[in-house]
């Protein structure tokens, strides 16, 4: 429990409750035969996405200015990573008197989305953070001069999480299919891809398991149509060169994984 | 006139600016036309020029079926609904911008000035317009933080739709009344001209 307050109305377990220790805990090294789900080093996890189903039905067209019916919604899976997002837009803006629309980001992970601990309701600062990021990330995308006065408002939830820079990257390429569905006018989707240094290696896509015996982790947010980098994050150590040879390879990445975007994007419509 | 039907996802190369026009949906950067919404391409071929002028080219759109929400732009014809009045302005609700519904209702506010096109300075409110009205108008400016500013200057502006004090739906009878037919009462409202 995040709070003081006791119950003291029922008879209650122990305040804190952790996990026994085991004699042997070796940690096992997620590298030790290859990868895990035996993926090669520079390949992304499979990936499945759903585009509207958050948002009002065909046949209920007539009555969709139902207050609580999103604009355009997708739900994406890569792994174990489920994310889910809800596009609300163009409504009035709140921030003063903008001549070129505002791209709003609310991120926050469900209290069931980490394997290891349960977090709580309230926002915790590295959400309050990452949606900062997703903002930075996506909103060059957007063509705001189209949305004048108005804001778009997108609400991601991570329903499971595995590997803190790939939810990342779901949550960015999620944002994408949200707005794609939205309808909301873009220069180009934005695909994002993450990757962890083990050693001198770069491994795309790293898992928790995975991530938590790499040095180094990176995300990046790229634009393919335009050839535009939107946003990188590093978050670790390495060298100038390795750095530079993550960009490159991420780079490729993203270009694969918006081609899987586009096809589901264009069979939803079909 | 469509020639096939191809979906196109955002940031997709339609065509080159040279060889098109741009029309909704697109954007144009280094000559070249992208779709900006997910949607399918169309292209429509140019309209015949009176001045037999062979320079017009075709138009690339990129259209989407399903509910597409708008905002208001300047010179948009909008659908509002009287929300509060004082003796200056009117603030209005807007639901709709020309035949397409907005997401989310947008504020906007009719000034006692931007009512009537003439005789703007005997123009009372009260005899204009009465909260829960339907209103129809057209946006003059993006105005201030809150509001956007509209005007019912326009013959085919005004009122379209009241309730009168006994909650009948009321009939215009000429520009500046509608009459409750059950009752047979008037009531002073600036209408518009529906017909």
């Amino acid at each position: 429990m995040s709070t003081n307050v006791v119950d003291r109305r029922r008879v209650n377990g122990p305040a804190r409750s952790v996990e026994p220790v085991y004699a042997s805990t070796e940690t096992a090294d997620p590298f030790a035969e290859g990868r895990e789900d035996g993926r090669a080093l520079d390949q992304v996890r499979p990936i499945f996405m759903k585009t509207g189903p958050l948002s009002a039905q065909e046949s209920e067209l007539s009555s969709s200015a139902t207050a609580s019916a999103a604009s355009g919604s997708a739900f994406y899976e890569q792994g174990k990573i489920r994310v889910s997002c809800a596009v609300y837009g163009p409504r009035q803006g709140r921030k003063s008197n903008a001549r070129m629309g505002s791209f709003d980001c609310d991120f926050r992970y469900a209290p069931f989305s980490c394997s290891w601990k349960r977090r709580s309701h309230v926002k915790a600062a590295d959400e309050k953070e990452i949606s900062l990021m997703l903002e930075h990330a996506i909103a060059p995308a957007i063509r705001v001069e189209a949305y004048p006065k108005a804001c778009i408002d997108a609400f991601v939830t991570v329903i499971e999480s595995d590997g803190r820079a790939a939810t990342i990257a779901a949550a960015i390429n999620c944002i994408s299919a949200a707005l794609a569905d939205a309808g909301i006018e873009m220069y180009d989707s934005v695909a994002g891809c993450s990757m962890g240094l083990r050693g001198s290696q770069w491994v795309a896509d790293c898992t928790q398991a995975e991530e938590d015996v790499s040095s180094c982790s990176a995300l990046l947010a790229f634009m393919p149509s335009a050839d535009e980098i939107t946003y990188i994050l590093q978050h670790g150590k390495s060298t100038p060169e390795q750095t530079d040879q993550a960009v490159q390879t991420c780079t490729n990445l993203c270009t694969r994984v918006y081609a899987v975007i586009c096809r589901y994007l264009q069979s939803s419509l079909e | 006139m469509s020639s096939g039907v191809e979906t196109v996802t955002p940031g997709r190369r339609l065509g080159l600016a040279e060889e098109y026009e741009a029309g909704s949906g697109t954007y144009t950067r280094n000559g070249m036309i992208y779709s900006s919404i997910l949607g399918t391409k169309v292209v429509q071929k140019a309209e015949e020029s009176k001045e037999a002028d062979s320079q017009s080219k075709p138009t690339l759109h990129v259209e989407r079926s399903n509910a597409k929400f708008a905002i208001p732009v300047i010179g948009s014809e909008v659908l509002c609904r009287v929300v509060r009045m004082n003796p200056r302005a009117a603030s209005v609700a807007i639901m709709m911008v020309g035949s397409t519904p907005c997401q989310e209702d947008f504020q906007g506010v009719v000034r006692v000035q931007d009512i009537r096109a003439t005789e703007k300075d005997l123009v009372q409110m009260i005899n204009s317009f009465r909260p829960g009205d339907i209103i129809r108008a057209e946006v003059i400016s993006l105005g201030d933080q809150r509001s956007y500013y509209l005007a019912t200057t326009k013959n085919e502006h005004g009122v379209i739709f009241a309730q009168s004090a006994a909650g009948n739906t009321m009939v215009p009878i000429s520009w500046e009344e509608m009459q409750d037919p059950k009752t047979k009462d008037t009531e002073k409202r600036k209408c518009a001209k529906t017909f």
